[in-house]
């Protein structure tokens, strides 16, 4: 029992381990806040650099992301009782026409891992749908997700629809996708750009003023 | 040289009279209806009743008034669908839907929508093979209804003087596995199912090679080529380890790709996108001849060194303008340069059948379409 041991089940994607090591470490009398950001946050991270340097892989962000689920479902109730603020708030979708989700989920799953709050919006998201998110949340980043090229083309109407409905400045707008580039995100007007889920997470914290 | 010659020669690697000219010959290969009606409205042909060849991505058959104007070399003589199916589109609020004969729910939003995305996978609630068993009947790939009137196409298309394309019965071995579990089962399977994952790779193995059997049997002295296809990799990656690769995947392959040879002497295509040079040797090892499209966007897709590396031992089939940077959004000046580039690297010593990288989707103006295409035809000369 220690919180390397969350660490390493986390990092190995070994939900049962990390379940198991969270509880007796909760029993030993570690706050939850301490569990949360020494070794869930940590591991996520370190999971996220890996990918991002292609030492891991899809199958291994999962895993990993399904074993910080097991040790959060204890936390969560603790870390809402004693108070704990989480960095920020994060609206996440796929655009209107595109029905892919993979890659949205994984940047979803990291953001969380690295400590953000997340509302998923789910795929085929309309602008208006943003829109009306953000005024409900006020989340910190409206991050948007297209796989297809034709579907670039509705993250330009989105951030026109955050434009028109005067709530532009109050988020910062990220941007991904396998046709995305950082070309296209500086055209369209976009705070930020990441290339995979991995260096999404940082990109987020980066945005917010937040240590990596 | 009539086209087939063309083709045949590309694939032997020798320089043709010039670089064989695909469109529409495979599902990787094609046009969305919504480009083609553009493209025969500025060619100025007669409005056609537009027929769609794959449900999935709206892609359009090539009528013959277009093959013959740009020259197309190729021609796909797909076997029909099993008698047992029937395809039905259906409303569901917001969206058109269809269910396929694996039972794979697709859709498409009514507003905007340009293709089918899946929204129901047959095998995601089971996670034994057990259950899978007990609950699921696996489409019939043997159905003769498939295979009527194969073999007369492919001496009609042959009669013309073209290459004979033959397409497969469904997506790839492990394709198949993300599309009937859905993708985060899929990716997770190898880990807390794996069981599930090696038994249904294996049935479709099994049942791509019912198909083939029956496939060959009719056409296999006539095919100039076989379409086979598995994406492993992203934009960036593979989609999981080489390790995992070579201990899943590859020895499926190798078994499957081994039984198509042994019935033909046709080329074995094999279709995967995006940044897959970490596995390319392990490929052909396992038995393609040709690859496509060779996605040039991903990483580590250079043609130079990959030309150069793999050019003797592999055909390209693609590689013929980008589709997910410059064909919709660039200009037409833009096209040609690219197009006229690539060229230049991959048709020396034949190995090259030029078409666009994935098919030409919705929004490509027809102007780039034919810049493209105008560009093959001057530089795409022996």
């Amino acid at each position: 029992m220690s919180l390397e041991a969350i660490y390493d089940a986390i990092l190995n994607g070994n939900a049962p381990a990390a379940k198991a090591e969270t509880q007796a470490e909760l029993d030993a009398g570690t706050p939850a806040e301490t569990i949360l950001n020494q070794a869930c946050i940590p591991a996520m991270t370190e999971v996220g650099r890996l990918f991002e340097i292609g030492e891991k892989f899809v199958p291994e962000m999962l895993i990993a992301a399904r074993a910080m689920n097991a040790a959060m479902e204890l936390l969560k109730p603790l870390l809402v009782e004693a108070g704990v603020e989480q960095i920020g708030t994060v609206v996440i979708g796929t655009v209107a026409g595109d029905l892919h989700d993979i890659g949205k989920n994984l940047v979803a799953m990291m953001m969380e891992g690295a400590g953000f709050r997340i509302i998923d919006l789910g795929t085929d998201v309309a602008p208006s749908r943003f829109v009306d998110t953000v005024k409900a949340e006020k989340p910190d980043i409206v991050a948007m997700s297209a796989l297809l090229t034709t579907t670039t083309k509705s993250i330009i109407s989105t951030i026109e629809a955050l434009e028109e409905a005067g709530v532009r400045d109050q988020v910062k707008v990220m941007v991904g996708g396998a046709p995305v580039t950082q070309d296209f995100a500086d055209k369209v007007g976009a705070d930020g750009f990441a290339p995979d889920a991995g260096s999404a997470a940082r990109k987020a914290k980066a945005l917010l003023g937040l240590a990596a | 040289m009539n086209s087939r010659e063309r083709v045949q020669t590309a694939l032997n690697h020798k320089e043709p009279d010039r670089v064989p000219f695909d469109l529409g010959g495979t599902p990787m290969s094609g046009m969305h209806k919504i480009a083609y009606k553009n493209l025969r409205a500025y060619l100025g042909l007669p409005e056609v009743e537009i027929r769609v060849v794959d449900s999935i991505q709206q892609l359009a058959a090539i009528d013959e008034d277009v093959a013959e104007i740009l020259k197309i070399d190729i021609h796909n003589v797909a076997p029909r669908s099993s008698a047992k199916y029937n395809l039905e589109y259906r409303d569901e609020g917001d969206y058109t839907a269809y269910t396929d004969e694996w039972g794979i729910g697709w859709r498409s939003p009514k507003k905007g929508g340009l293709y089918y995305d899946m929204y129901y996978w047959p095998l995601a609630q089971y996670d034994s093979p057990e259950e899978i068993e007990a609950n699921y009947t696996w489409p019939d790939a043997g159905d003769p209804a498939r295979f009527q009137g194969l073999r007369q196409k492919a001496l009609k298309t042959i009669e013309e003087g073209k290459a004979v394309v033959v397409g497969s019965l469904c997506a790839g071995v492990s394709e198949m596995h993300a599309w009937t579990r859905g993708f985060e089962k899929y990716f997770t399977d190898f880990y807390l199912h794996p069981d599930v994952a090696e038994y249904i790779m294996d049935k479709v193995v099994e049942l791509k090679m019912i198909y083939w059997e029956n496939v060959l049997r009719e056409v296999g002295d006539l095919a100039d080529v076989v379409i086979e296809a598995d994406d492993l990799a992203g934009q960036k990656n593979l989609f999981f380890s080489k390790e995992m690769y070579r201990k899943y995947i590859k020895p499926r392959h190798t078994k499957l790709f081994a039984f198509i040879k042994a019935r033909t002497n046709a080329k074995l295509f094999y279709h995967c996108d995006g940044a897959l040079v970490p596995i390319l040797w392990d490929l052909i090892e396992s038995g393609i001849d040709i690859l496509n499209p060779l996605q040039k966007s991903a990483a580590g897709i250079d043609y130079a060194a990959i030309k150069k590396e793999y050019g003797d031992y592999i055909t390209f089939w693609g590689a013929g303008i980008d589709t997910q940077r410059i064909f919709d959004q660039g200009t037409p000046e833009e096209v040609r340069e690219d197009t006229r580039r690539n060229i230049e690297i991959m048709a020396p010593g034949g190995g090259f059948v030029c078409t666009t990288i994935h098919n030409t989707q919705a929004t490509v103006p027809p102007e780039n379409y034919m810049a493209f295409w105008e560009t093959l035809q001057e530089y795409g000369v022996y």
